[in-house]
C-alpha cells in the first residue's frame, strides 16, 4: 500500500480555491487603480492613493496567493495536515472582508473615522491566520530551517500587523512621540523583509528544488540564510525602536543582505544541479524573481547612504524605486510564476486524480493557454522595465503606459486563472477521446 | 491455477510496458524510464505488487501517480489485485533515469 505520501494531509479544494479567486480578482483591481493613480507615483510615496494601491498590492494579491498556497503547502512542508480547515475559510472570509474595508479607506484617505476600524479588523483576520499555521507548527512532524522560515515568517507578520495597527489608532488617539513616518518604515520593513521575503524563502527551499528537480543540495546554506536574515532583521528593529543610530543600521542591513546572498547561493545550487533543463514559464518568473532581488538590495544601500551623497532630494523617488522593486521586482514576480507552478496541479488533482489511468487526461500544463501565459510575461517584463525608466526620468507618460501594460497583465493573468477554474473534465475526456480515435484511423490508412 | 515461470515473466513484462505509459505529471516523462519503479512482482495467479519511489517524498502528486499505476494495470488486469508500495530507500536520483529518459528531458 502506498504509505508517507503528503497527499493524505492535504486540505480540502474548497479552503484553498476561493483565496486563488480573490488574489487574481485582487490583481485585476491593484491594475485599475495603479491605471488611475499613475499620475500620483511621482509624488510622496505615503499619499493615501497610493497606500491604498500597495494595500491592494500586499494583502489583495499577495498574501492572499501565499494563504491559499501555504495552506497547500503545510502538509509537505511540515508533514501533517492544516490544524483547522474551518478556521482557514473563516479566515478566509474575514480577510477578504477586511482587504476591502482597508482599500477603501485608503483610497478615500479617511484616516480617523474608518481606518481604526479597517485595521482592527485585518488584525484580527491576520491573527487568526498565525494561529492556525502556529497550531500546525506544533503537530509539525518535521522541524527543519524551511518550516523555521515559515514559522519566522508568520512571527514577523504579526509584528508588522501590531506597528500597522498601532499607527492606524495614533491618527485617531495620537500617542505616539516619534514621527509616523518611522513608524510607517518599521512596519514596511517588517512586512516585506520579515514576512514576505522570509515566507517566499520558506516556501521557496521546498517548491524550487522539487521543481528544477535536483537533489543533495547543501541544507547549511538554508540554516545560514534564516540565522543572518532574523538576526539581521531583529537588530535593525530594535536600533530603529531604540537608538537611531545610520551606522548600526547600515550595519544590519549588510547582514540582512547576507543572508539573502546564501539563499540566492542555495537557489543557484539547485538550478546548477537541476534535471529539467527548459524551464517552463512558471520557473522563468521564478528565477528571474530571485535575480531582480538584488535591485532592492542595492536601492536599500543607496537609501541609508544618500544624506552622504547629497541626493537627499531623490529620497522620495528611491523610496518608490526601494518599493516597486520589492513589491513588483520580486514578489509579483515570483507569485505570477508560482501561480503557473501550483494552481494547475491543485485544480488537475481535483479534476483528474481518480481518472488518471482509465481515462487519456492531460498534463496539468494543458489546462491554462500558454501562449496566453507566454504573452504575459513579456508583457510584464516590460511593465517593469517601463516603470524604472518612468521613475528614474521622472517621466509620467511612460510611468502611464506601464500602468496600462500592467492591466492588460492582470487581464492575461485572469483569463488563464479562470480557465482554469471553469475547466470541464468530461468535456476535455471526450475531446481528446475523439482526437485520438481520429488519429488512430488515420495511421491505419497508411 | 498458478501460472508457471515464463508465464509470470510475460505478464511482468507487460506490466513494465503499461507502466510506460503512467506519466509524472511534472516531469512529464513515464515512471519507467524515470527510474521510479523499483520492482514488479507477479505472484502467478491474480496479485500484482509494484515498488516504487517518488522523486522527492514531499511530492504532492504521489497518490495521482500510484492511483494511475493501480488503473493502468487495471485496465488491461481487471481480475488483479494490484498493490503499489511507495519506497524511499534508495532515495531516487537523476542517475537512475534511462538513456531514453535522459533524450526526452533533454539532458
Amino acid at each position: 500500500m502506498a504509505k508517507n505520501l503528503h497527499t493524505d494531509n492535504a486540505p480540502a479544494i474548497s479552503t484553498v480555491k476561493p483565496h486563488f479567486l480573490f488574489a487574481a480578482i485582487g490583481l485585476l483591481v491593484l491594475g485599475i487603480l495603479m491605471v488611475l493613480s499613475s499620475s500620483r507615483f511621482l509624488g510622496i510615496y505615503y499619499d493615501h492613493r497610493l497606500l491604498a494601491v500597495t494595500h491592494t498590492a500586499v494583502l489583495g494579491w499577495l498574501m492572499m496567493l501565499i494563504f491559499g498556497s501555504l495552506y497547500q503547502l503545510i502538509p509537505v512542508i511540515f508533514d501533517t495536515a492544516l490544524y483547522s480547515e474551518k478556521l482557514a475559510k473563516f479566515t478566509f472570509w474575514l480577510t477578504a472582508g477586511s482587504i476591502i474595508f482597508l482599500v477603501y479607506t485608503f483610497w478615500i484617505g479617511d484616516y480617523t473615522d474608518l481606518l481604526p476600524y479597517a485595521a482592527t479588523s485585518m488584525y484580527l483576520s491576520l491573527f487568526f491566520f498565525i494561529f492556525n499555521i502556529m497550531m500546525s507548527y506544533k503537530n509539525a512532524r518535521i522541524k527543519n530551517f524551511k518550516s523555521l522560515f515559515i514559522l519566522a515568517a508568520v512571527f514577523w507578520l504579526l509584528m508588522t500587523e501590531t506597528e500597522g495597527l498601532l499607527t492606524a489608532l495614533n491618527f485617531k488617539y495620537n500617542f505616539y512621540t516619534a514621527s509616523h513616518l518611522m513608524h510607517m518604515h518599521n512596519h514596511v520593513v517588517m512586512g516585506l523583509v520579515g514576512f514576505f521575503v522570509m515566507m517566499i524563502f520558506g516556501v521557496g527551499t521546498t517548491l524550487i528544488p522539487m521543481f528544477l528537480i535536483s537533489h543533495r543540495l547543501n541544507e547549511k546554506l538554508l540554516t545560514y540564510s534564516f540565522v543572518f536574515l532574523n538576526a539581521g532583521l531583529t537588530g535593525l528593529m530594535l536600533t530603529k525602536y531604540i537608538f537611531e543610530n545610520r551606522y548600526l543600521i547600515f550595519f544590519f542591513w549588510l547582514v540582512i543582505i547576507v543572508g539573502i546572498i546564501y539563499y540566492f547561493r542555495y537557489i543557484y545550487d539547485s538550478y546548477k544541479h537541476r534535471m529539467k533543463k527548459t524551464l517552463d514559464v512558471g520557473m522563468k518568473y521564478t528565477m528571474l524573481s530571485l535575480v531582480f532581488i538584488s535591485i532592492p538590495v542595492l536601492i536599500s544601500l543607496w537609501l541609508i547612504i544618500l544624506p552622504e551623497t547629497g541626493l537627499k532630494s531623490y529620497g522620495e523617488i528611491i523610496m518608490l524605486l526601494f518599493g516597486m522593486s520589492m513589491i513588483f521586482g520580486f514578489f509579483t514576480t515570483i507569485a505570477l510564476g508560482q501561480t503557473y507552478k501550483t494552481l494547475p496541479f491543485i485544480i488537475w488533482l481535483e479534476k483528474y486524480q481518480k481518472l488518471v489511468g482509465k481515462y487519456h487526461t492531460p498534463l496539468p500544463r494543458e489546462l491554462y493557454n500558454e501562449r496566453v501565459a507566454g504573452m504575459q510575461f513579456y508583457l510584464y517584463m516590460l511593465f517593469l522595465l517601463l516603470s524604472f525608466i518612468g521613475l528614474i526620468l521622472q517621466s509620467i507618460l511612460i510611468i502611464q503606459i506601464g500602468t496600462i501594460l500592467f492591466l492588460l497583465v492582470a487581464m492575461l493573468y485572469n483569463y488563464n486563472v479562470w480557465l482554469m477554474f471553469f475547466h470541464n473534465s468530461d468535456k476535455f475526456i471526450n475531446e481528446r477521446d475523439k482526437e485520438i480515435l481520429k488519429n488512430n484511423k488515420k495511421n491505419s490508412k497508411y | 491455477m498458478k501460472k508457471d515461470m515464463k508465464e509470470i515473466r510475460k505478464v511482468e513484462n507487460d506490466i513494465y510496458e503499461l507502466l510506460k505509459t503512467v506519466m509524472d505529471p511534472e516531469i512529464e516523462l513515464d515512471i519507467i524510464n524515470l527510474g521510479l519503479v523499483y520492482n514488479i512482482l507477479y505472484d502467478g495467479e491474480n496479485k500484482v505488487r509494484i515498488e516504487m519511489t517518488l522523486s522527492t517524498p514531499a511530492c504532492p502528486l504521489g497518490d495521482a501517480i500510484t492511483d494511475n499505476v493501480k488503473n493502468t494495470i487495471k485496465k488491461k488486469y481487471p481480475d488483479f489485485d494490484v498493490e503499489v508500495d511507495v519506497v524511499f530507500d534508495p532515495p531516487w536520483d537523476a542517475s537512475m533515469i534511462s538513456e531514453e529518459g535522459r533524450k526526452k528531458l533533454g539532458m
